[in-house]
């Protein structure tokens, strides 16, 4: 018996000596992460911004995170809020028909987005296919 | 031994086979175009989500592709009024580089406004479109900018670009497809464009396009040897959408113009997709002063190969238009000279 209550003695003190490790552990995280100067950024954060063309604001413009369906358009002054928030390293894609589609990556700093698309320079040509059947030109017979 | 040599043989002539639909003989693409045409109302205001839609469901590239390229087909109008206009435009400033440019510059932000907001456009647009959607599916596409040759193309102006299609990178190798012309045709009578989905322009076999399709990048011939010349090209038979339909190759003759004497023959070779009915063959001669349609002299079938022979034993200048049922297929001219 004696024995017994001497043994949980000794496992409680174990117990008491692992909570102090993990209270230790834990007060250092977070001292790390309060002297890490980019803790702040890398927390999911919400982010806005503003498209342009070589006309001005640009309001339907597509933008949408990689890999995922989530996205925005932008309003008629051509901003925008993304509707998820986003963290360092994820990709947003601006895309409007007829311009290049550009890729941002988001970094540390970013929270406000100002972005000029340029348009694709195709240059537009178009002949039809037909059925009408060829016929040669011929002098007056 | 014996057999590995044999199978190495195979593999090497497989690897030098171009690339087209039939590498794909084992895909059914119904699946793809049922949601391709299942989206019929979507417009083009948000492409990542429509590039989404259309192939989400699907999983391998070339049924992707073949969800975007249909629904292309399906849903983007030929504007024959933009084109006639760009055509008039082009030809005025075609010696003035700049006016050229600034045309060019304006009336791509017109096409472009066109687009979005009727889903009308012109060659370039389809294939911009088809390769927009393609890069939101991460499917490597090209527009491919060069020459094509219609019936009705007027050779002697054709000096200027004219038309667009696109090549597309599946399973590491690329295919081309023209989606403009698959799209449909204008009435010839009326001019006004209808939908008429035709399936040969899908991944087609290069050495058919190369027929009426001169790409300005020579890579983009994608053939391995036998490239025309411009001169070729604008000497070639002409080919009619139907031709895409029933052929895999257009072999012979390689000119359009031929001149023979009173009672000698041309000969005209073809690869079909799949056997036909000798009835169905005709020629419809036109002379200038009347046409007429009759069998050709001699027809040979042999499975897929195709032969025709026909005698002229008349003199004449003869627009010979070959049909298969009502569908026209290609034009000749036969010079037929008294002996």
């Amino acid at each position: 018996m004696t024995t017994n209550s001497n043994i949980m003695k000794l496992q409680n003190f174990n117990r008491q000596a692992t909570y102090k490790t993990y209270g230790f552990m834990v007060v250092l995280m977070m001292a790390l992460f309060a002297f890490n100067p980019s803790y702040s950024q890398t927390n999911e954060r919400t982010i806005a911004g503003f498209v342009a063309n070589e006309d001005g604001p640009l309001p339907g413009a597509n933008i949408t995170l990689e890999g995922t369906r989530i996205g925005v358009v932008t309003d008629g002054n051509g901003e925008f809020t993304f509707p998820k928030k986003l963290k360092t390293g994820d990709v947003l894609i601006f895309s409007y028909l007829g311009y290049e589609t550009q890729k941002l990556t988001i970094d540390d700093k970013t929270n406000y987005i100002k972005l000029e698309l340029t348009p694709d320079m195709v240059e537009m040509i178009g002949d039809l296919d037909t059925n009408t059947p060829y016929k040669t030109k011929r002098r007056k017979q | 031994m014996h057999k590995s040599l044999h199978s190495l043989l195979l593999l090497l002539c497989v690897g030098y086979l171009n690339a087209q639909v039939s590498d794909f003989d084992h895909i059914d693409f119904k699946k793809a175009d049922r949601i391709a045409l299942s989206y019929s109302k979507e417009g083009l205001r948000n492409l990542p989500e429509l590039a989404h839609k259309l192939t989400a469901d699907l999983t391998t590239d070339v049924e992707r592709f073949r969800a975007i390229y249909r629904w292309v087909c399906a849903n983007i109008a030929n504007d024959y009024g933009l084109y006639l206009k760009n055509n008039r435009k082009r030809q005025r400033f075609k010696n003035d580089s700049l006016k050229l440019d600034a045309w060019n510059t304006k009336f791509r932000q017109k096409l472009f406004k066109k687009l979005l907001k009727k889903k009308r456009t012109i060659c370039t647009g389809y294939a911009y479109l088809v390769k927009s959607l393609a890069d939101f599916a991460n499917i490597e596409c090209e527009i491919i900018q060069g020459y094509g040759r219609v019936s009705t193309t007027n050779i002697e102006t054709l000096d200027l670009p004219n038309h667009s299609w696109n090549a597309v990178k599946l399973n590491g190798k690329w295919y081309l497809c023209d989606p403009t012309w698959a799209s449909g045709i204008p009435n010839p009578k009326t001019n006004r464009f209808y939908f008429n989905y035709n399936d040969g322009f899908f991944l087609a076999d290069p050495r058919l396009f190369a027929v009426n399709h001169f790409p300005i990048a020579p890579k983009w011939w994608l053939l391995e040897d036998n490239i025309p010349s411009f001169n070729d090209f604008l000497g070639a038979p002409v080919l009619y959408g139907n031709a895409y339909k029933y052929l895999e190759l257009h072999k012979a003759p390689k000119q359009m113009h031929h001149k023979i004497k009173k009672n000698e023959s041309v000969s005209f070779k073809y690869e079909l997709k799949a056997p036909i009915k000798k009835e169905t063959i005709k020629l419809l001669l036109d002379n200038g002063f009347g046409t007429r349609k009759t069998p050709p002299s001699s027809i040979s079938i042999d499975d897929t190969t195709l032969a025709l022979e026909h005698q002229f034993d008349k003199t004449g200048f003869y627009d010979v238009h070959l049909y298969l049922g009502e569908d026209l297929m290609a034009t000749y001219t036969v010079d037929v000279k008294s002996n």
